[in-house]
């Protein structure tokens, strides 16, 4: 596909996903420096460049995390190049220190930041927003509303981003993200652009001096000299567009995948003669005249946004500033309930909404239809419970982990982070996570947790974090408990990769985003250096695991360092072979008898194990089984066999 | 035969009414009950609605009744010592070579002496790590002076009986204590009425017992006092001592009653039981006679043991005086006259409060006979 | 067939099947083939999480006129292919209707809840049925069982487009399989995957 995103010419048309279309778009801007973590739904955009770096003057990173992406990118901005960073909903909160600070100093080359939020959370433990950053920090924000969008807008936005010598926040969605549709391409640029760092000027020279947010309330005036400069253009901006009758009985507002979906439920009520739908694509701050222009037509407007009132509440305010010109009017949104205040919109949403305020009756589905078939989903569709892969280590892991603080019993508990071992929340990792919050946050409150033994605390602390996040978010955290003499145990579940959002290396591995062999950072190592006492186990190795287990638990001072290492399933490097060949000895294996009671298909429950309940055994689906073999090694009637694969 | 229950309702009777003892009869049967450091924990729930962690469990639905028809033939009528046949005062003999055993070794030498005579071809013993008790299934009369010498902590011994039965033996030997042999009393009777089932104990050694001590807090309380990884006995001398003693590497460590005693699991003061009723011979302390211990003869399969231990040399017996057998008598007799009160206190006994289950059933007459 | 005779406007196509089945592929080569044709593609897809065990769905916006909505709207599913059965049933729940139409992989992988003994499969007569009961045509072919045979269970979802072709539905030729699959994949793995779609049809048209 990456040949396709370099290859395409000038007026060819593609079928192309959102990530795509805005690393495309980034090529014809002539970006030169890209970097950003992975995080789910943005990572294919460094992906994407990173495969065209190959062939294209391009340097892409996978930082050890989104405040040093934003560092990496800003550097490249400052010595004159045009550079992107991209990065989830919650990267922009890891980065916004910077990202404040870089507001006041400004830029130089064209820099876009790129948050892609995961509005119902499809792949996140929040569905928090980025849009209020741009606000927050004074700068502009785009937000496309189709893929032809986000590939045009990219090199508007850095266009804006070099004449304000600001950056520029271009916001995408899960659902434009990872959706696709049709794009037609432009040309791409010849490279020749020089890497300059000039700091010699005088203090306050934006172009030739140093880059600084000093002197502070100077440069926040210049700031905000800079938004209303992008705001002038926003007033004519192409992106801002309007369909619909002269004067609407109700106008929609709204941006990004919302456009897509209003847009289709005017059109499935049959009501595009009655609403007007303004899609905007400048969002921030929000253009006064133009907003003018259409806030006078209508009486009622509806605001159609994911997830958070944004939108709503700055045309509300602007509303109320313009009140004088514009008249009174009747709005309708999240606010009053028209449109769901958590979670993701869709075309059928927008619909119930506009059908309430127009009084009109709409069936998605002949009801006789609706009823008979969701009684036979409840028959026969039952529901899919998240899991860990077959042959995923964190299975064996947390099966360890899990049985260790039973057996201890003082009811001890594991803190968790982000990462597929999130899932150890869950039936499927046996339940064991019991805090789970941000990148790194398990590791900082086992800190908290393991200094409070004097206030009668007997339960032991465990933490555990990924190879990946280890050196996101960890190492703070790891060192404050050091230094504080904190007690806990700290497993670094290692399966070499950043597995849940595709398998992105870090620095931990010997390789880089493009490929190429890399100097890795050795993470025992490190631990050793840090003054922790490192242990190291194969996680399929139960027995050794849980021994080792349980001794470090005897250790009641200090941290104490775990690294359960062994490859994820799904790493490439692994290329699915299997370990072992397993099967089932059908007369040996106890099913529901007491003895057994059918562990490892109700309580282990590896996809890879059926139970077969006519037979009243257990069996191995070939198809599904990875062999690591690790069920063999619980079975307690022995009846699961493992033979080497050569 | 009464109706068994599950794992369930194991964790709602005696989990989490603190009326575990820790004697590992539900350890090892499958993955769900383990015991480490004294403690059983379950890993995962189990809805089998009836399980053999229940019937074995010497802490609900123990019919006294049942047991004493099953083995002596005639119901229970709550006699102080349980059914015997002789007391006799006895000792290892001469040909035990090894002397690190407590007391008279009567224990060791029977145990030696099964072995020798095949009577069992593995025994289920206890052994202890520091302060850990260690169950263990010993295959040889080698191993067997190891596992010597007493120890306070309640044990999950019988997790070995489970492991060994799986293991296909046929013929073994268990040493422990009255509830312990409780729950292989109820193991024996095949409680979920097995086709193939047939009894793999062939010898079963009670020790007297009036309380024991919880591994975890005892491990907490004496690693303050003494390095506890260098322990080589245990002892609670008769009264007027009042103490425990412990002989270590280096010189012996006493350690008074009082600070013992808030040690004993809760568990322990339902338990009537103090010369473990239900094995084939049972060994105590001789009070005023160190180096000899107290045996009582209870089975024909004993009785023939200990006839033949002596001939043989492994065995000395001699005639208990009838003051000591009564002041045995006697403080068995207080014991289950205590531990009916806090039964009946407890709601423990012959009550169908809790869903028909309890932990105890004696026939009520029998209950009277012992509170007068 | 020209692209002015899709029977509706947008024709919407549900691709759905558990993750690690290739949904996102197909409905790759699916909306490459028809972007060929000159028809305008929307594709509204779920990754991440699902992927571990979970329910995934690909949503296939085809329009001569214009984009649409990624999310196809309830109840406005044409034609559902279903990589494996009960799939068929959950999304037939929420997107389908009286002239919707279903093709089947027979093939089940069992949810993590039924393999635990929670909950119960329905029996592939009882599937047959019901995905009958809720469409205006249903085909059902077992894909994986002929791509197990071709070397590969990962084959399924070429068969299935291949199926879909067969069909008759939707314009798609063989000659846009070839193209769009040469662009995506290595030389080498063309030809297999040339077979697989070949099978696909036969399953249908015999």
């Amino acid at each position: 596909m990456s040949n396709l995103i370099l290859e395409g010419k000038k007026g060819s048309r593609h079928l192309l996903m959102g990530n795509e279309a805005i690393a495309r778009g980034a090529l014809e801007a002539g970006v030169c420096v890209a970097a950003g973590y992975p995080g789910t739904p943005s990572s294919e955009i460094i992906e994407t460049l990173s495969d065209a770096s190959k062939e294209r003057k391009l340097y892409v990173e996978w930082s050890v995390n989104e405040k040093v992406a934003m560092e990496v990118a800003a550097a490249a901005s400052f010595a004159g190049l045009r550079s992107m960073c991209v990065m989830k909903q919650n990267g922009v909160n890891v980065a916004s220190d910077f990202l404040l600070h870089l507001a006041y100093s400004g830029t130089r080359g064209g820099m876009v930041l790129v948050p892609c939020d995961d509005p119902e959370a499809l792949s996140s433990a929040n569905e928090g927003e980025s849009r209020h950053f741009a606000k927050l920090v004074e700068i502009p924000l785009l937000e496309p509303g189709d893929f032809q969008e986000a590939k045009d807008m990219v090199k508007w936005a850095f266009e804006l981003s070099e004449e304000i010598k600001s950056l520029v926040m271009l916001r995408s969605v899960t659902r434009l993200s990872h959706a696709s549709g049709s794009v037609v391409f432009d040309e791409l640029p010849e490279q020749d652009t020089t890497a300059h760092f000039s700091h010699s000027g005088a203090f306050i020279d934006p172009v030739e001096g140093p880059m600084t947010t000093l002197p502070v309330t100077w440069r926040h005036t210049q700031l905000q000299e800079k938004l209303q400069q992008a705001v002038s253009k926003f007033e004519e901006s192409p992106f801002n567009t309007y369909t619909g009758p002269q004067t609407p009985e109700l106008l929609i507002i709204t941006s990004s995948a919302c456009h897509l979906y209003s847009k289709e439920a005017i059109d499935l009520i049959g009501v595009k003669d009655r609403v007007g739908l303004l899609k905007l694509g400048t969002t921030w701050p929000l253009p006064p005249k133009l907003m003018q222009q259409y806030l006078i037509r209508a009486d009622k407007i509806l605001i159609v946004e994911e997830v958070i009132s944004f939108l709503e509440d700055n045309v509300k305010i602007l509303a109320a500033e313009l009140a004088s010109k514009i008249g009174i009017k009747t709005f309708f949104g999240k606010k009053n309930g028209a449109i769901p205040t958590a979670g993701e919109l869709n075309p059928d949403l927008v619909v119930t909404a506009i059908a309430k305020i127009l009084g009109i009756n709409y069936e998605a589905m002949p009801q006789a239809y609706g009823n008979r078939a969701k009684a036979l989903a409840d028959l026969g569709a039952p529901g899919r419970d998240l899991t860990f892969c077959p042959g995923c280590p964190h299975r064996a892991s947390f099966w360890t982990i899990h049985n260790v603080l039973q057996m201890d019993n003082r009811e001890g508990f594991v803190c968790g982070d982000i990462g597929c071992y999130s899932l150890a929340m869950l039936p499927c990792g046996f339940g064991t996570l019991k805090t789970l919050h941000s990148m790194g946050s398990g590791a900082g409150l086992a800190s908290g947790f393991g200094k409070l033994k004097m206030f009668g605390m007997d339960q032991p602390v465990v933490a555990t974090v990924g190879d990946s996040t280890f050196f996101h978010a960890v190492l703070p955290a790891f060192i404050n408990a050091v230094h504080n003499k904190s007690g806990f145990i700290l497993i670094i579940l290692d399966n070499s990769g950043t597995a849940m959002t595709g398998f992105q290396p870090h620095p931990g591995l010997q390789v880089d985003a493009k490929g190429d062999e890399a100097p890795h950072i050795d993470i025992v190592s490190v631990c050793e250096a840090i003054g922790a006492k490192v242990s190291v186990c194969d996680p399929f190795d139960i027995q050794h695991t849980q021994q080792t287990l349980f001794e470090l638990l005897e250790d009641k001072e200090g941290v104490k360092v775990l690294v359960l290492k062994q490859i994820c399933a799904l790493s490439p490097e692994k290329k699915a072979k299997k370990m072992y060949e397993v099967e089932i000895d059908e007369t040996v294996c106890l099913g529901e008898n007491c003895g057994c009671n059918r562990m490892c298909t109700r309580v282990f429950k590896c996809p890879g194990l059926i139970w077969d309940k006519e037979k009243g055994v257990s069996t191995i689906d070939e198809v599904i089984c990875a062999g690591c073999g690790v069920c063999a090694s619980i079975c307690p009637a022995g009846a699961i066999n493992k033979k080497e694969v050569a | 035969m009464q109706q068994v229950f599950g794992p369930k309702e194991l964790l709602e009777d005696v989990f989490q009414n603190d009326l575990c003892i820790g004697c590992g009869a539900c350890v090892e049967l499958c993955p769900y009950f383990k015991n480490y450091q004294g403690k059983t924990a379950q890993l995962f729930p189990c809805d089998l609605s009836q399980g053999r962690c229940y019937a074995y469990c010497p802490k609900v639905e123990v019919n006294l009744d049942e047991l004493s028809n099953h083995f002596w033939g005639r119901p229970y009528d709550g006699s102080p010592l349980g059914n015997y046949r002789k007391v006799l005062a006895s000792r290892a003999g001469k040909k035990i070579k090894e002397t690190s055993y407590q007391a008279g070794g009567t224990v060791s030498a029977i145990i030696i002496y099964a072995f020798k005579k095949g009577l069992i071809e593995v025994a289920a013993l206890t052994d202890r790590e520091g302060l850990n008790p260690v169950a263990r299934l010993v295959t040889s009369p080698d191993e067997v002076i190891k596992c010597s010498t007493s120890k306070f902590m309640a044990s999950p011994t019988l997790s070995v009986i489970n492991t060994g039965m799986r293991e296909g033996y046929t013929r073994i030997g268990v040493v422990g204590t009255p509830c312990q042999l409780t729950a292989v009393a109820q193991m024996r009777l095949n409680p979920l009425e097995k086709q193939d089932f047939v009894d793999p104990v062939a010898l079963a050694v009670g020790l007297f017992c009036n309380w024991a001590l919880d591994t975890r807090q005892l491990m907490s309380l004496l690693s303050e006092k003494l390095d506890i990884s260098a322990i080589q006995s245990m002892d609670i001398p008769p009264p007027p001592a009042n103490m425990m003693v412990l002989k270590t590497d280096s010189g012996k460590v006493e350690i008074p009653l009082s600070e013992i005693k808030p040690l004993i699991p809760h568990t322990c003061f339902i338990c009537p039981d103090m010369t473990s009723e239900w094995s084939d011979v049972s060994v105590g302390m001789f009070e005023g006679r160190p180096g000899w211990n107290t045996l009582l003869i209870r089975s024909q399969k004993g009785a023939e043991l200990v006839e033949k231990a002596c001939k043989d040399g492994f065995l000395e017996t001699e005639e208990m005086p009838q003051e000591n057998l009564n002041h045995l008598s006697r403080a068995a007799a207080a014991k289950k006259e205590r531990a009916l009160r806090t039964l009946i206190r407890r709601e423990l006994i012959n009550t169908d409060k809790r869903n028909q289950r309890c932990a105890v059933r004696i026939p009520p007459e029998v209950v009277q006979k012992i509170l007068r | 067939m020209e692209k002015s005779e899709l029977s509706y406007d947008p024709y919407n196509v549900i691709i759905t099947g558990v993750g690690g089945q290739g949904n996102v592929l197909a409905s790759r080569v699916l909306g490459n083939m028809l972007t060929e044709k000159g028809l305008q593609v929307t594709i509204g897809e779920t990754f991440g999480a699902s992927q571990r065990g979970g329910s995934v769905m690909s949503h296939l916006r085809i329009s001569a006129a214009s984009s649409w909505s990624p999310q196809i709207p309830k109840g406005k599913a044409h034609m559902v292919v279903a990589l494996e059965p009960i799939e068929a049933i959950r999304v037939l729940m929420n997107y389908g209707s009286p002239v919707a139409k279903a093709l089947c992989n027979t093939r089940p992988i069992h949810p993590v809840g039924v393999i635990s003994g929670e909950v119960s499969y329905p029996t592939p007569d009882e599937l047959k049925q019901w995905v009958k009961e809720l469409t205006e045509k249903a085909w059902f072919v077992n894909a994986t069982d002929a791509a197990m045979q071709m070397g590969n269970p990962i084959f399924g979802n070429i068969m299935m487009i291949g199926a879909l072709a067969g069909i008759g539905e939707l314009p798609m030729e063989r000659e846009d399989f070839e193209m769009v699959i040469s662009r995506s994949m290595p030389s080498d793995k063309v030809k297999a995957n040339l077979s697989a779609y070949d099978m696909g049809v036969k399953m249908i048209r015999q």
